[in-house]
């Protein structure tokens, strides 16, 4: 396959992750790991698809953009990282994508900047009254931003890289405390996502529960699944309880 | 003023709830935010409630008024309340107070029990199927994402609905707070337990030296990972959490900031090999 057809489908696939994660929510994927994934279906290498994709993910677990806060683009940077990782260059695809991802964050930015236009536009729609006028716009132009914002850069980036990716390849090869370097950051990235989702839970009201997870999993090794379900089970007699407190 | 009630069909509620899902946050914005797609949902159901063109002009530009809240568990439930007060003949003043009444509570419960719990199991298992080179933890996931995401937008906005106007009182009668209970205990277990499991930095450190031992000279290596291990397990990235935790909580950073100063002690760390 040529590279500007690599570049075009995989662009289209970050257009249609960013459409679904707008609008749909069909199948969330923004999300590095369905992003991913579905890079790897492109490039016919599912499996540096997973491996990127799960990698990335896990690092981004929990990382959304609450309230409009701008977040690193993992969803590019699954993409890129699944491109330029095929064939068994995983660490190159890894290494490439995560700095993919910091350095496109301000796309969304701009992108939600641009969309500005269409608020004002929709204001003059809305004083003549004119639905099909706003109609249009929403079908045909409002996802445009959003979408280039991850479309273009895809593309430039499968279009023009592979040369230069090489060469960042043997960089890599030669240098490999900058290996070490990535690898030890990608490890610690995911405790910012921890890290949002405590901000926005009531931590200060029931660090019992907090501790009480912390314990199952470090101490006494419940694997995830059972995580869950405890967690299920200890939210339910906690209201079960409260409610007998009351009725007494 | 005659009354002027319009009956909403179901084909009404159809072609809003489409709307919605194709396109709520399509020409997301930083002015207004949701706005062009909450009125882009809502336009079928004014034009009918709103017959006189002037009316009509005036709810159509209400209706771009900023609005964000959680677009899987939030926005549709408030859309289908407002569909319902529409029908009853709300003016504006009601329509918008209840809107932005709604929004914020509705945007911190479902961030919390879509984004922050729901979402980080299904993906923590599928992430973790894919690394060992399972297809089926994106298919998964994908599977765990449609259905549930479906069924809990047609749900709330068919329930919402059906409230209209008493939907205030049903939230406030305390089983939603309730529900959100359940889930903050859930959300907390599992990220209390899913933080030591996929936050990973540990050091590779170690110090030996030489003692002698009733004559004997005998190397002795101290490797501080143990002594870390010994005190508690996962120390370092319970450390490294709770200080990204603490500098976005209590010194307002934002994550950008605290990712590269994430990238950085690992960066640097990991070059010149503290930490692994």
């Amino acid at each position: 396959m040529s590279n500007i057809l690599s570049a075009l489908l995989l662009a289209l696939w970050a257009y249609l992750c960013m459409t679904d994660m707008l609008g749909t929510s069909f199948f969330m994927g923004f999300r590095p790991l369905i992003a991913g994934f579905g890079a790897g279906l492109i490039v016919g290498d599912v499996q540096t698809g997973l491996m990127i994709g799960g990698t990335l993910e896990l690092m981004a677990l929990g990382v959304y953009n609450y309230g409009g806060a701008s977040i690193p683009d993992f969803t590019v940077g699954a993409i890129l990282g699944t491109f330029f990782g095929k064939g068994g260059n995983y660490e190159v695809g890894i290494a490439l994508a995560i700095p993919a991802a910091l350095l496109l964050t301000q796309m969304d930015v701009i992108a939600g900047m641009i969309n500005n236009v269409f608020v004002h536009k929709a204001d003059k729609f809305a004083e003549v009254g004119d639905v099909k006028g706003f109609d249009r716009m929403m079908y045909l132009f409002s996802h445009v931003p959003y979408g280039l914002s991850r479309g273009l850069p895809v593309f430039v980036a499968v279009a023009l890289g592979e040369p230069a990716v090489k060469v960042v390849g043997t960089f890599f090869d030669t240098y490999p405390w900058i290996s070490n370097g990535i690898n030890t950051a990608g490890g610690i990235l995911p405790a910012l996502g921890f890290a949002m989702l405590l901000k926005i839970m009531p931590v200060g009201k029931f660090p019992a529960f907090l501790i009480l997870g912390f314990v199952l999993y470090a101490f006494m090794d419940v694997p995830l699944v059972g995580l869950a379900l405890s967690a299920v089970a200890v939210s339910l007699i906690y209201q079960y309880t409260k409610n007998q407190k009351m009725e007494a | 003023m005659t009354d002027k009630r319009v009956k909403i069909e179901k084909a009404d509620l159809m072609k809003s709830f489409w709307r919605f899902i194709l396109a709520f946050q399509f020409g997301w914005n930083y002015e207004r935010m949701q706005s062009v797609g909450y009125c882009f949902a809502m336009l079928p159901i004014l034009k009918k409630t709103h017959p006189d063109p002037d009316d009509f002009k005036e709810a159509f530009i209400a209706n771009l008024n900023f609005f964000n809240t959680n677009p899987v568990v939030g926005a549709p439930l408030i859309l289908g309340a407002h569909i319902a007060l529409e029908e009853a003949g709300a003016s504006i003043d009601t329509t918008e107070g209840f809107k932005v009444g709604l929004m914020g509570p509705m945007a911190g419960i479902g961030d919390t029990v879509v984004w922050a719990l729901y979402n980080s199991i299904i993906f923590s298992i599928g992430s973790i199927m894919a690394l060992s080179g399972n297809v089926f933890g994106p298919i998964l996931v994908i599977l765990l994402v449609f259905f549930p995401y479906m069924a809990v937008r047609y749900w709330q906005f068919m329930w919402a609905y059906e409230q209209g106007a008493n939907l205030l009182s049903s939230l406030g009668s305390g089983a939603f707070a309730k529900i959100t209970e359940f889930a903050t205990i859930v959300g907390l277990i599992v990220v209390g337990g899913f933080a030591p499991s996929i936050v990973s930095l540990s050091t590779p450190i170690q110090f030996s030296k030489e003692i002698e031992i009733g004559g004997e000279v005998v190397t002795q290596v101290v490797e501080i990972q143990a002594q870390l291990d010994a005190i508690m397990p996962y120390l370092l990235p319970m450390l490294i959490t709770f200080l990204a935790y603490w500098l976005l909580k209590k010194k307002n950073w934002n994550p950008i900031q605290v990712i590269y100063l994430l990238i950085a002690i690992g960066f640097i760390g990991g070059a010149v090999g503290i930490f692994a």
